[in-house]
C-alpha cells in the first residue's frame, strides 16, 4: 500500500537534483571560451574583457553574426543579450534608470533611440571613425550614433504578381483588388512604427490614419516580424509584403522568385521612407571600456563591412561597399524626416496605432 | 494514591449550543481501570481528549499525579503530560516497523534500554516475532495490540483508550479484549477505558462511569451501575431494561401483573416505574393471561420473548431452549425478582 | 422533487443502503465524485473523511501555532501583493488611459476571448467526456493503449503543439497544402489553424486531457448499481447517460471545465501563433508598445477580474462537494458494448490522438533529426544568442525545480492550517494562495516588473525574479497537492505522537511530513511541469542571456526557424512527459 521506499527513494534524487540545480544556478553563466583566432584588422585590439550587456531591438538572428564576429575579435567579452522590440526595451531602460542593467542599445530605427537620448539615458560616446558618419545619424553630444540606413520597399512574389500590374505607392497597398493579399509587420514592430511615426510627420494625423484604416480594411495580415513576412511572400502565401529592402534581398538569397518596388518616387508623392539602426551606451554601464569597444567596432570598416556583407544593408560609414544587387541610394528619392522631431512626437505615433487597433 | 482527578470540567465547541462537556467530576485510583460509558455523542471521548490534552477545557481542573496538567491558568501540552493513548483508528506510523512505533515514545534513552523495553512489551502482547513488519502487512487485532504496546511503553501514569475494538470484527473483540485487560492488569495500569458497549464496559471496567449528555450520570462498579441504577437513563442504557409502571400501596407496588413486595420510600398512590430485566420476568401458558406473546428471539441457549401487557406496555422474558410458545399465546406474566429492583419515581 | 429515472434509481439506491432518502441521493452522486477530486493532478482539493476514522475530527485547537499562522500569512502576503498592485496601478491609471482603451479595443478583445474561452471549453468537455466514456465504459478495443495517449498530449505545450500544425497546414506556405499542390497542380483548400477556428482546435487538441482525466476517473467509480437500477427501469444506455451519469460527473466536470477556462485566458503563445487576439495577448503588445505600463495595467485589472470570478466559481464548486468513504460493497461498472460503433469510435479515437500526440511528436522528431544531421543547423542550435544550448537546459531545469521546491516548501504551512484547523481565515488564506489560477503569466510578468524595480533592485534582472514568477502562478497546484494529501493523513497519527512526547514540530518532520511526501512530491512535479512549459512571464522577466527552452522554441519560432526550434520543443517535450507519467502512474488510473 505504501510503497514508501520507492518515494523515499524519488524524494532524496528529487531533492538532490533541486540542491544541484539550485546551487548550478549561481554558476549558470557559461563563462566565454578562449579562441585562437588572428584577426587581421588594422583597428587596435583592446584589452576588454568581461561581461557587456546588450539589448538588441534587432532580431536575434540578424545581430548573431555581428556579436560572433566581435566576440572573436575580443574573445574575454562574455555578451548578454536581451532581444526584443524597441519599445519593449526602451521601456525596460527606462524603467531601469536608477539601477541600470544593460550596457549597449541597439535598435532598428532613430526615433526611440532619440526619445530616449533626450530623457538622459545614454552616455556620451563618439566612436572612432564616427566623425566620418553624416550628421543627421548622429546624437546630439554623441549620445547616439548611426549605423546602417535602411529603406522601406514592397517585395513582391513574381509568380503571382506580374509585372504590369505592380504598385507604385504605398497608398496602393489599399487598393481592394490587394484584398488580403498583403503582408506587413504589426503595431510591435519597430520598422512599422518607425514608418507610421514619418508618415505621421509628412502626411499627418488624418491622411496616416486613413492608410492604416485602409490597410486594416483590406485584409492585411500584420506578423509579428519581417522574417515571417519575407518569408510568407517569398511561399507564396502572400503577393505583397511591406518591409524593409534587406528582407527582400536574404528571401532573394533562400532562392525564392522575388521582386522589389521602390515606392512614391513619383512627383508630389513622398518619396522612399528610410531610416537607420543605431546604437547607444546606456548611463552607468557597468563595463564601459567594453561597450566602447562594441561600439567602435560596429562603426569600424570591418563592422561595416558585416553588416553590408552579410544584411544587405546600406552602412553609413563612407566608402564601404554595398553588396551586389543593392541599389544605390543616390538613385532614389528619399523622403526628408526630421529625427529630432519625430522622436518627440512618437508618443502620438502609438497612440494613433491603438486607436486603429493595429494588431 | 489518587492518579488523577478530575474537578468540574467544562468543554464547549465553538458554534455548538450545547456542552460537549458539563460539570464533569471524577477521580481515578492507581491500577484501576475506569470504563467510561455512554451512547455516541455524550461526551466520554471528549472527556478523553480534554484529560490526554488534545483539547483545552473551557473550566475546570485535571490533576495528575499532584500535578495540575489543566486549569485557568495552566495547560501543560500533550507531550508533556506522560500519558499513554490508544485510539479507535490504532494511529500506527505506517512508514515504521513494528518495533520502531513502539520504541517512538522512548526517546533519551539508550539502544539496549530501548531494545529490552520494546523486546518486553512485545512479548506480552504475543508479537515480538512481528518486530521487522509494517503496520500494513498486520491484521486488525494485531495492528490494536501495537499499538497498545506502543502506549505501554513507555510506562505512562495513565493510559487513555478511545474505543480501541471497536474497528475489530465481533468475534475478535471478545478474545483481544481479555486478552488486552489481563495486560493492563498485569503491568498494573492506571486506565481510562473509552466505550459505547455496555457489554465492553461491564467487562473492561474495574469501574464504570455513564456519561450523557456531556454529564456525568453514575459512577460505580459495574454491579453498582447494573443494579443499582441512579437514573432511568442508566438503567435503561446498561442493559435491555424494560420499566413497568406501578403506584405505591401499603405492601408494596401495585402494578398490572401483580403486587411487587417492595418497600419504597414513597408516599403512597405515587406512580413509579420498575426497572426489570428479562430474568426478573417470567411465565406461563394462560388463556385469560395479562399478556400477549408478539415476539419471539431465539439466542441459542435461550429464548427472549416480548410480551405485551393489556395495558400495552411492553416486558421481557427469558426461558431456556427447550421451552418454546408461539407468537400469539396468551400468557400471564408475573414479576420473579430475587433481588431489590430499580423503582423510579414518576 | 421530481419523479423520473433520479428517484427511481435512489429508490433502489436505498433499498440496497437503508438511509433516509436525501442522503441516499447524496450518496448517490458523491460516491462517482470521489475519484474525481482525488484524481490527477490535484486540480481539485479535497475535503474528504480521513479513510480510517469514522467520522470527520480535525484537531479543534491543540493551541494552534502562532508560527504556523505566521507563516501561512506570510505566504499568503507574498502572493497577495502583485494582485494588489495590479489593481492598484489599473485603478490610479488616468482616465485617459481607460476611455482610450474602452473607445477602442476592449469590447472587441473582450468578446474575443469570451468566444475562445466558451469554445474551446465547450470542445475540451466534449472530447474529454466522450474520450473518457469511451476508454472507460465500453469496450473500446486497445483501451488500456487510448488511456495513456489521451493523457499524453499534457506534456505538449499548446504553443508548440500550435507550431506543428501552423507549419504543417499554413494556407499556401504549410507543408501539406504544398504537397497537395504538387500533387493535384493546383491548390487545394485545406483547414487552416490560423483564426479563431484554428486557435479553437488546436487549444482544444491540448486542453482535454484535463478534462479527460477527471471524467475518467469519475466513470471509474461509478457505482455499479446506479446504472443498474436505471437499466432496470427501462432506461437505454444513452438515456442513463444523460440522466445517470452526467449528473453524478457534473461537479468534477465543471471543476475542469472551469479550470481549462481559466488556463485559455491565460493563454499567449498560442493565441500570438495563431493570429486571434485576445486580452492576454494584447496585454503583451501593450508592453512591448508604450512608454507607461498603465495601458497594460488597465487591461490586466479587466482580465484579472474576469478570471478570479471563474475562479471563485470554481473554488465554489468545489467546496460543496463532500463525501463519504468508499461503499466497501463498490462494484466497477460493467461495460457497454459498441457493436456496430466499435469502428467509427475507434477512428474517432485514433484521430484525436493522432492530432494531439503522434503528428506532433513525428514532426518534432523529423525535424530534430534533419536539424542535427545539418552542421549549418546544428550550429546555430548549439550557439546562439549570448549561451549555449546546453546552459537553455540547464537553466530550465533549475529554475523549474526551484520554483517547484519554494512552491511546495510555501503551500505546507498554508495546507496544514487549512486541513487541520478550518476555519474561515485559513480557508481564506488557502484560497488566496490559489489565486495564482486565475493570473496570466503576463499579468505577473507587469506586476514583478513593476514591484521589483521598486522595491527590490537588487533581484532585477535575476532569474530569481522568473522563479518567484512560477511560484506565484503555480502554487495553487502545490496548495492542492499538499492540502489533498493531508487530507489523507489521519490526525490521529499526529495525536498519537503528540501522546507519545513530540512537539508539534516534531510530530510535522518526523511523522506528517514522511507520509505525505508522495502527494508533496507530486505537487512539485506539476508545478515542474507547468513552470518548464510557461512562456509569457519567462519572455518578459529573463534577464539578458537567461534563456529556457521554452523561450529558445518561441524566439526560433517566431523567426520561422522551424527545423532549428524541433530539437528544443522535442527536448521540452521530454522533459514534461518524465513527471506527467510519474504522475499519471502515481494515480493508479491505468491499473
Amino acid at each position: 500500500m505504501y510503497t514508501l521506499g520507492k518515494a523515499r527513494f524519488f524524494s532524496f534524487v528529487l531533492l538532490l537534483a533541486m540542491a544541484v540545480t539550485a546551487c548550478g544556478g549561481a554558476l549558470a553563466t557559461e563563462t566565454a571560451a578562449t579562441s585562437t583566432v588572428v584577426t587581421e584588422a588594422p583597428v587596435e585590439v583592446m584589452d576588454v574583457s568581461g561581461d557587456l550587456v546588450m539589448y538588441s531591438g534587432r532580431s536575434e538572428a540578424l545581430i548573431q553574426p555581428v556579436i560572433d564576429a566581435f566576440r572573436a575579435k575580443y574573445p574575454e567579452v562574455n555578451i548578454l543579450l536581451k532581444a526584443g522590440s524597441n519599445s519593449e526595451l526602451a521601456n525596460a531602460l527606462i524603467e531601469e534608470q536608477a539601477n541600470p542593467q544593460a550596457d549597449v542599445f541597439i535598435t532598428t530605427e532613430v526615433f526611440t533611440i532619440q526619445s530616449l537620448s533626450q530623457q538622459g539615458i545614454f552616455e556620451s560616446y563618439m566612436p572612432k571613425g564616427a566623425d566620418q558618419l553624416p550628421a543627421e545619424f548622429l546624437g546630439a553630444d554623441n549620445a547616439w550614433t548611426g549605423l546602417t540606413r535602411r529603406v522601406r520597399v514592397i517585395m513582391y512574389n513574381r509568380d503571382l504578381v506580374s509585372d504590369d500590374e505592380l504598385p507604385t505607392s504605398i497608398f496602393d497597398l489599399t487598393d481592394p483588388k490587394w484584398r488580403g493579399q498583403i503582408a506587413a509587420a504589426g503595431s510591435t514592430n519597430g520598422g512599422m512604427q518607425a514608418q507610421v511615426a514619418a508618415m505621421r510627420q509628412l502626411l499627418g494625423d488624418e491622411a496616416t490614419e486613413d492608410w492604416l484604416n485602409g490597410l486594416i480594411a483590406n485584409e492585411v495580415t500584420f506578423f509579428g516580424g519581417h522574417t515571417d513576412v519575407r518569408k510568407a511572400v517569398g511561399a507564396g502565401e502572400f503577393k505583397l509584403g511591406l518591409v524593409n529592402h534587406y528582407y527582400y534581398h536574404l528571401q532573394l538569397a533562400e532562392g525564392s522568385d522575388v521582386g522589389i518596388i521602390y515606392p512614391d518616387q513619383g512627383e508630389g508623392q513622398i518619396g522612399l521612407l528610410s531610416n537607420a539602426t543605431s546604437a547607444a551606451i546606456v548611463k552607468g554601464s557597468q563595463n564601459l571600456a567594453a561597450a566602447q569597444a562594441l561600439l567602435d567596432f560596429l562603426v569600424s570598416v570591418e563592422g561595416q563591412k558585416l553588416f553590408a556583407e552579410l544584411n544587405y544593408e546600406y552602412p553609413l560609414l563612407p566608402g564601404v561597399a554595398l553588396k551586389d544587387g543593392v541599389q544605390p541610394l543616390e538613385n532614389f528619392r528619399l523622403a526628408d524626416v526630421d529625427v529630432v522631431q519625430a522622436a518627440l512626437d512618437f508618443d502620438a505615433t502609438f497612440d494613433l496605432l491603438e486607436k486603429v487597433g493595429l494588431p | 494514591m489518587t492518579t488523577l482527578e478530575v474537578q468540574n470540567l467544562f468543554k464547549r465547541f465553538p458554534g455548538a449550543q450545547h456542552f460537549a462537556v458539563n460539570d464533569v467530576s471524577f477521580g481515578l485510583s492507581d491500577n484501576e481501570i475506569l470504563a467510561l460509558v455512554g451512547p455516541s455523542g455524550c461526551g466520554k471521548t471528549t472527556t478523553l481528549r480534554l484529560i490526554a490534552g488534545l483539547e483545552r477545557p473551557d473550566a475546570g481542573l485535571i490533576r495528575l499525579s499532584d500535578r495540575v496538567v489543566a486549569s485557568e491558568t495552566v495547560f501543560v501540552p500533550p507531550e508533556k503530560r506522560g500519558m499513554g493513548m490508544v485510539f479507535q483508528d490504532h494511529a500506527l506510523f505506517p512508514h515504521l516497523t513494528v518495533y520502531e512505533n513502539v520504541a517512538f515514545g522512548l526517546r533519551g534513552k539508550n539502544q539496549t534500554e530501548i531494545r529490552t523495553t520494546v523486546g518486553e512489551i512485545l512479548h506480552m502482547v504475543g508479537l515480538l516475532s512481528y518486530s521487522k513488519r509494517y503496520p500494513h502487512e498486520l491484521s486488525g487485532g494485531e495492528r490494536q495490540r501495537v499499538a497498545l504496546a506502543r502506549a505501554l511503553a513507555p510506562r505512562p501514569v495513565l493510559v487513555l483508550m478511545d474505543e480501541p475494538f471497536s474497528s475489530l470484527d465481533a468475534d475478535l473483540r471478545a478474545e483481544v479484549r481479555e486478552h488486552v485487560r489481563g495486560i493492563l492488569k498485569s503491568m498494573r495500569a492506571t486506565v481510562i477505558f473509552v466505550t459505547h458497549d455496555q457489554d465492553e464496559a461491564l467487562y473492561m471496567g474495574d469501574r464504570l462511569a455513564v456519561m450523557q449528555r456531556g454529564e456525568l450520570e453514575q459512577i460505580g462498579t459495574p454491579e453498582e451501575i447494573f443494579h443499582e441504577s441512579n437514573t432511568r437513563f442508566v438503567s435503561e442504557f446498561m442493559g435491555d431494561s424494560d420499566f413497568l409502571r406501578g403506584k405505591v400501596v401499603s405492601g408494596g407496588i401495585q402494578t398490572e401483573i401483580g403486587l411487587l413486595k417492595q418497600m419504597v420510600d414513597l408516599p403512597a398512590s405515587t406512580p413509579v416505574e420498575i426497572a426489570l430485566r428479562a430474568d426478573d420476568v417470567e411465565f406461563e401458558i394462560d388463556g385469560s393471561g395479562n399478556s400477549l406473546i408478539v415476539g419471539r428471539f431465539f439466542r441459542g441457549a435461550f429464548n427472549l420473548y416480548r410480551l405485551r401487557l393489556n395495558s400495552g406496555q411492553i416486558l421481557h422474558a427469558f426461558t431456556d431452549h427447550t421451552k418454546i410458545f408461539e407468537v400469539g399465546t396468551r400468557v400471564q406474566a408475573r414479576v420473579i425478582a430475587e433481588h431489590p429492583l430499580t423503582v423510579f419515581s414518576g | 422533487m421530481d419523479f423520473g429515472p433520479r428517484s427511481a434509481v435512489c429508490g433502489l439506491w436505498s433499498l440496497n443502503h437503508p438511509q433516509p432518502f436525501y442522503t441516499s441521493w447524496r450518496l448517490a452522486r458523491s460516491s462517482g465524485q470521489r475519484l474525481c477530486y482525488n484524481s490527477i493532478l490535484m486540480l481539485n482539493s479535497v475535503e474528504t473523511t480521513p479513510p480510517t476514522t469514522f467520522s470527520v475530527r480535525t484537531i479543534k485547537n491543540i493551541a494552534i501555532s502562532p508560527r504556523l499562522v505566521i507563516a501561512a500569512g506570510l505566504v499568503a502576503l507574498f502572493v497577495a501583493i502583485p494582485l494588489v498592485y495590479i489593481f492598484v496601478r489599473a485603478f490610479s491609471a488616468e482616465p485617459d488611459a481607460w476611455s482610450r482603451l474602452f473607445q477602442t479595443r476592449i469590447w472587441k478583445l473582450l468578446g474575443n476571448t469570451l468566444l475562445l474561452v466558451l469554445a474551446v471549453t465547450g470542445g475540451a468537455v466534449v472530447t474529454g467526456v466522450s474520450m473518457a466514456w469511451l476508454t472507460e465504459r465500453t469496450d473500446l478495443p486497445g483501451r488500456k493503449v487510448f488511456r495513456w495517449m489521451l493523457a499524453m498530449p499534457l506534456a505538449i505545450p499548446a504553443y508548440i503543439g500550435g507550431i506543428v500544425h501552423l507549419a504543417l497546414l499554413r494556407p499556401r506556405g504549410g507543408i501539406i497544402p504544398q504537397v497537395l499542390e504538387r500533387v493535384f497542380g493546383q491548390p487545394i483548400p485545406t483547414p487552416s489553424p490560423i483564426g479563431f477556428w484554428g486557435a479553437t482546435f488546436i487549444l482544444t487538441l491540448f486542453m482535454f486531457p484535463y478534462v479527460y482525466l477527471l471524467s475518467g476517473a469519475a466513470f471509474r467509480s461509478l457505482h455499479a448499481s446506479l446504472e443498474e437500477a436505471s437499466r432496470v427501469f427501462g432506461r437505454t444506455p444513452l438515456q442513463t447517460f444523460f440522466h445517470v451519469t452526467l449528473p453524478a460527473l457534473r461537479p468534477g466536470l465543471m471543476a475542469g471545465a472551469l479550470l481549462v477556462a481559466l488556463d485559455i485566458l491565460a493563454e499567449y503563445g498560442t493565441v500570438a501563433l495563431l493570429r486571434y487576439e485576445t486580452f492576454s495577448s494584447a496585454i503583451f503588445v501593450q508592453l512591448s508598445g508604450r512608454y507607461d505600463r498603465s495601458s497594460a495595467s488597465v487591461l490586466s485589472g479587466i482580465l484579472v477580474a474576469l478570471a478570479i470570478l471563474i475562479l471563485w466559481g470554481e473554488l465554489r464548486l468545489q467546496g460543496r462537494a463532500r463525501f463519504t468513504q468508499m461503499e466497501s460493497a463498490w462494484r466497477p461498472a460493467p461495460v457497454i458494448g459498441l457493436g456496430k460503433w466499435r469502428v467509427p469510435a475507434l477512428l474517432l479515437a485514433m484521430g484525436i490522438v493522432f492530432a494531439s500526440l503522434i503528428v506532433p511528436v513525428a514532426v518534432l522528431l523529423v525535424w530534430s533529426v534533419q536539424a542535427l544531421l545539418d552542421p549549418q543547423t546544428l550550429a546555430v542550435i548549439v550557439r546562439t544568442g549570448s549561451q549555449g544550448f546546453g546552459s537553455y537546459v540547464w537553466n530550465s531545469l533549475w529554475s523549474s525545480g526551484l520554483a517547484a521546491l519554494i512552491a511546495v516548501i510555501f503551500s505546507l504551512p498554508v495546507a496544514l492550517l487549512a486541513v487541520r484547523y478550518p476555519n474561515r481565515f485559513s480557508r481564506f488564506v488557502s484560497r488566496l494562495c490559489q489565486v495564482g489560477y486565475a493570473i496570466p503569466g503576463v499579468v505577473i510578468a507587469l506586476s514583478l516588473v513593476l514591484l521589483v524595480n521598486r522595491a527590490l533592485p537588487i533581484l532585477y534582472a535575476t532569474p530569481l525574479v522568473v522563479v518567484i514568477a512560477y511560484v506565484l502562478r503555480h502554487m495553487p497546484q502545490a496548495v492542492r497537492a499538499s492540502e489533498s494529501a493531508l487530507n489523507q493523513l489521519s490526525p490521529s497519527l499526529e495525536e498519537a505522537s503528540r501522546t507519545l512526547g513530540r512537539t508539534s514540530l516534531q510530530t510535522l518532520v518526523q511523522v506528517t511530513l514522511p507520509l505525505i511526501l508522495p502527494g508533496l512530491l507530486a505537487g512539485g512535479s506539476l508545478v515542474f511541469l507547468t513552470s518548464l512549459k510557461e512562456l509569457p512571464a519567462t519572455l518578459l522577466l529573463r534577464p539578458p542571456g537567461f534563456d529556457t527552452l521554452a523561450v529558445r522554441v518561441w524566439v526560433w519560432a517566431g523567426e520561422g526557424f522551424y527545423v532549428p526550434a524541433a530539437p528544443a520543443a522535442l527536448l521540452l517535450v521530454i522533459a514534461s512527459a518524465l513527471p506527467l507519467s510519474f504522475l499519471l502512474r502515481r494515480e493508479q488510473i491505468f491499473k
